[in-house]
């Protein structure tokens, strides 16, 4: 039960990071915007909060004495994948402020790079918030106001790992993985391809796909064609 | 000072260029960008590698030459990156398209391109094409899986993730991050045969941009390179000779961590600076004799009992934290340390939830008070000059190399362990070998810093293969892996007794003195795994 909880936190708190991640990418790029910037805002808060949550269900299950063996190797090692997500938080917290700093919006003479970017990041935002829609609520110059909080928060999330650090034992190196290498394919990743880019090669593959419903389409038919037929066949008999 | 010296290095600044990269978006004075169209899909923001040329040469005012050279840069150090030809970091003064990279990938010092990341990237990757990676790219896969296993299930969790939020953008952004992502590890993780740009040579110890030297910081590495000179056995050589030359291991004998009679050059340098004889046991010996004398024999004791506080086994830190409370700190104790009020507050405090630091302030204040007031009478008196006068100056003697290099480790000291045959059969190659245990107890090594020998051996004549070098699983510290591509080779693994908690380092430093139980794995993996026979070593000095 507690380690169902335990992982379905470090889900979450994954799946927020990673969206964070996407975001900090488009800073300084063309995508960027006053949104982006309250998106960021709103993500590393959530980012947060889960990892608060985290901590504090993991370090009640270790200090606890009386669990087997087995399930506390099971926690350490959720411990070590949610300190290494919370390391890789606050190196794109940091790369936020410092981006953040480089490139404020509402100045002239600074031009964002032309990055290729048109798109917006609210699909991916939304993801991390885990709504339908965003809403913007923000002032219109969040990307100089925010910075001075994201300083703050750097340093309370600094403060958190280092508290970890000290209070939780972990050896991390004696932690074994329980994914084998390669263990990204085998799970029913959409067959969907993501990127039309790296595809060049493989337009074939397209085409591949294209046909395969095409073929499949025409057998349908056909398979009805002959069944109605063998009906038919049969009523004049 | 000086360590605080050695620790800051400078690397080629980035701003200067990080300003033109800005100046190139202006729409009016910046370089005109076109459309780049990828089957259906346009994608903006292409640059023509002529305009970014034309715009360098207009900009700066320089040569055709230097500009091209400049523009080249750019393109090498992934602030612009190639459309059609990916590996192909070179700016080309035609028609061919480029693309500004987003800020995130630029190349900066403060943010050197993670392990972790490339193998969430690596990962990512193998999802969007279905594991069909480059060959030097399965190489890195299957190497930092190793490296950093215990990180695995979180490198999954992440790549799966970050392919998921990924398919919430629009298609022609999604191309886009890819290019991105693709450009910004073909500059930081090279493929074999293209020039690895990162690669700056030398740290250095002062700013190479500075205006005026830093006339201290100078002066104090000028000191210390001098004064340790004497002593650099590669700069200045060693008695009674280089083992690694002569065979002959006599000069570990002599330097062993607790030997009866030390050599002179070891008893000089405690003399250079408090934490050399600090950090010599028979120095900590011989100024204990001292401090004896002196009736402050219980500061190096406290000192010494912190230490093993620290790199001692932690799940016993409760109770090392308590007897060191019993005997050191409460009032009354049999070994009383004379420690001011406000650190004694705070170690009391901190002592409630002992951990390894718990001891750090009282630690320093006592190193402090031995460093300020004791040392400089030990090296005035007559227990020191006793051990200066007693210690030996080993005779030189040149001795030729003889037999195969493994023979140099036979000496009272060594004990080759029996080669282990490993078997490798072409079936279990491409998974994990075999294992080479080492009995429980072994003891390692008697010299403070000295390592231990993995050797291998392939009989067969296969080229195209690799053998990893897995873990090895020590009753503490660190896994490592290192990746050797020969049929025959060495790696060493050095071992120190003074590391706390596992280096990041590659070479891998760990701390052991006796091994409970060793295990490590070999994985053999390439075109042509062979069908023979791996011998293996575990040596040790």
């Amino acid at each position: 039960m507690v380690k169902e909880e335990c992982k379905a936190l470090l889900d979450a708190l994954n799946k927020v990071t990673a969206c964070y991640r996407h975001m900090v990418l488009t800073i300084g790029g063309t995508s960027d915007s006053q949104n982006l910037r309250e998106e960021l805002k709103k993500t590393r808060q959530k980012a947060q909060e889960l990892a608060v949550a985290n901590r504090n269900k993991l370090t009640t299950v270790l200090k606890d004495k009386t669990v087997s063996k087995e399930d506390k190797a099971e926690f350490e090692r959720l411990w070590v994948i949610f300190s290494t997500c919370l390391e890789i938080l606050e190196i794109d917290m940091r790369r936020a402020l410092e981006l953040g700093h480089e490139f404020p919006l509402n100045v002239p003479k600074k031009h964002l790079i032309q990055t290729g970017m048109s798109g917006g990041t609210s699909g991916v935002a939304a993801r991390a918030m885990s709504v339908q829609n965003m809403k913007y609520e923000a002032e219109h110059n969040i990307d100089v106001v925010d910075l001075k909080d994201l300083e703050n928060e750097i340093n309370q999330v600094g403060e958190m790992m280092y508290e970890m650090e000290m209070k939780v034992n972990v050896p991390q190196w004696t932690v074994e993985a329980k994914q084998d290498p390669g263990a990204e394919l085998k799970s029913t990743i959409s067959v969907g391809a993501s990127s039309i880019g790296m595809i060049s090669v493989e337009e074939n593959k397209s085409f591949c796909d294209i046909s395969k419903v095409l073929a499949g389409i025409i057998f349908a038919a056909v398979l009805i064609i002959a069944i109605v037929l063998a009906v038919c066949v049969v009523k004049l008999s | 000072l000086l360590k605080s010296c050695l620790v800051v290095i400078y690397r080629p600044e980035t701003e200067p260029i990080e300003a033109l990269m800005m100046e190139m978006q202006n729409p009016d004075t910046g370089i005109k960008t076109q459309t780049q169209r990828v089957l259906i899909t346009n994608i903006p923001h292409a640059v023509a590698g002529n305009d970014i040329f034309q715009w360098i040469l207009q900009r700066l005012q320089i040569t055709e030459e230097e500009a091209l050279h400049l523009g080249d840069l750019f393109v090498k150090y992934g602030y612009i990156y190639p459309l059609l030809e990916p590996k192909n970091l070179t700016l080309k003064t035609d028609g061919s398209l480029y693309r500004f990279q987003t800020p995130y990938f630029w190349p900066a010092q403060s943010w050197p391109a993670d392990d972790t990341d490339y193998a969430i990237y690596l990962a990512k990757k193998n999802i969007k094409r279905k594991g069909i990676l480059e060959e030097y790219e399965k190489e890195h896969y299957n190497m930092l899986n190793q490296k950093i296993n215990y990180k695995w299930d979180f490198v999954i969790m992440q790549a799966k993730e970050q392919y998921k939020a990924g398919k919430e953008r629009k298609k022609a952004d999604r191309y886009a991050l890819d290019c991105q992502e693709r450009a910004y590890w073909l500059v930081n993780r090279a493929p074999p045969g293209m020039l690895d740009v990162l690669e700056y040579g030398l740290n250095r110890v002062t700013d190479p941009n500075e205006k005026k030297v830093n006339q201290v910081r100078q002066g104090l590495l000028v000191k210390y390179s001098e004064q340790f000179l004497s002593n650099d056995p590669i700069l200045s050589g060693c008695l009674p000779s280089n083992p690694w030359i002569t065979d002959d291991p006599d000069f570990w004998d002599l330097n062993a961590k607790l030997v009866e009679v030390p050599t002179r050059m070891r008893v000089e340098r405690w003399a250079f600076n408090f934490n050399e004889l600090i950090r010599d046991p028979k120095g900590r010996q011989n100024f204990q004799l001292f401090l004896r004398k002196e009736f402050s024999g219980e500061n190096l004791s406290f000192w010494e009992a912190c230490e093993d506080l620290k790199y001692g086994d932690q799940s016993k830190v409760k109770e090392k934290a308590e007897e060191i409370y019993k005997l050191f700190l409460a009032p009354g104790a049999r070994r009383w340390i004379n420690i001011d009020g406000t650190t004694m507050g705070i170690t009391v405090k901190g002592l409630q939830h002992p951990h390894r630091y718990v001891l750090d302030a009282a630690q320093t204040h006592i190193y402090m008070l031995m460093k300020k007031d004791s040392y400089g009478r030990y090296l005035k008196s007559p227990v020191y000059k006793e051990m200066l006068a007693k210690a030996v100056v080993p005779q030189e003697t040149v001795k030729k190399r003889q037999g195969p290099p493994w023979g140099l480790l036979s000496s009272a000291q060594t004990k080759p362990l029996n080669p282990c045959e490993v078997k490798v059969t072409a079936a279990a190659a491409e998974q994990r070998a075999s294992y080479l245990q080492v009995a429980a107890g072994t003891r390692l090594v008697a010299l403070e810093e000295a390592g231990f020998f993995l050797k291998w051996v392939f009989p067969s004549q296969d080229e195209g293969c690799v053998v990893n070098l897995g873990r090895l699983n020590c009753s503490c510290f660190l896994k490592l892996s290192m990746r050797c591509q020969s049929q025959t080779g060495w790696c060493f693994f050095l071992c120190s007794s003074s590391t706390p908690q596992p280096s990041k380092q590659e070479r891998g430093i760990m701390d052991f003195h006796t091994i409970v139980s060793s295990k490590a794995y070999f994985q053999v993996s390439g075109k042509n795994p062979p069908a023979d026979l791996l011998r293996v070593w575990l040596v040790f000095p």
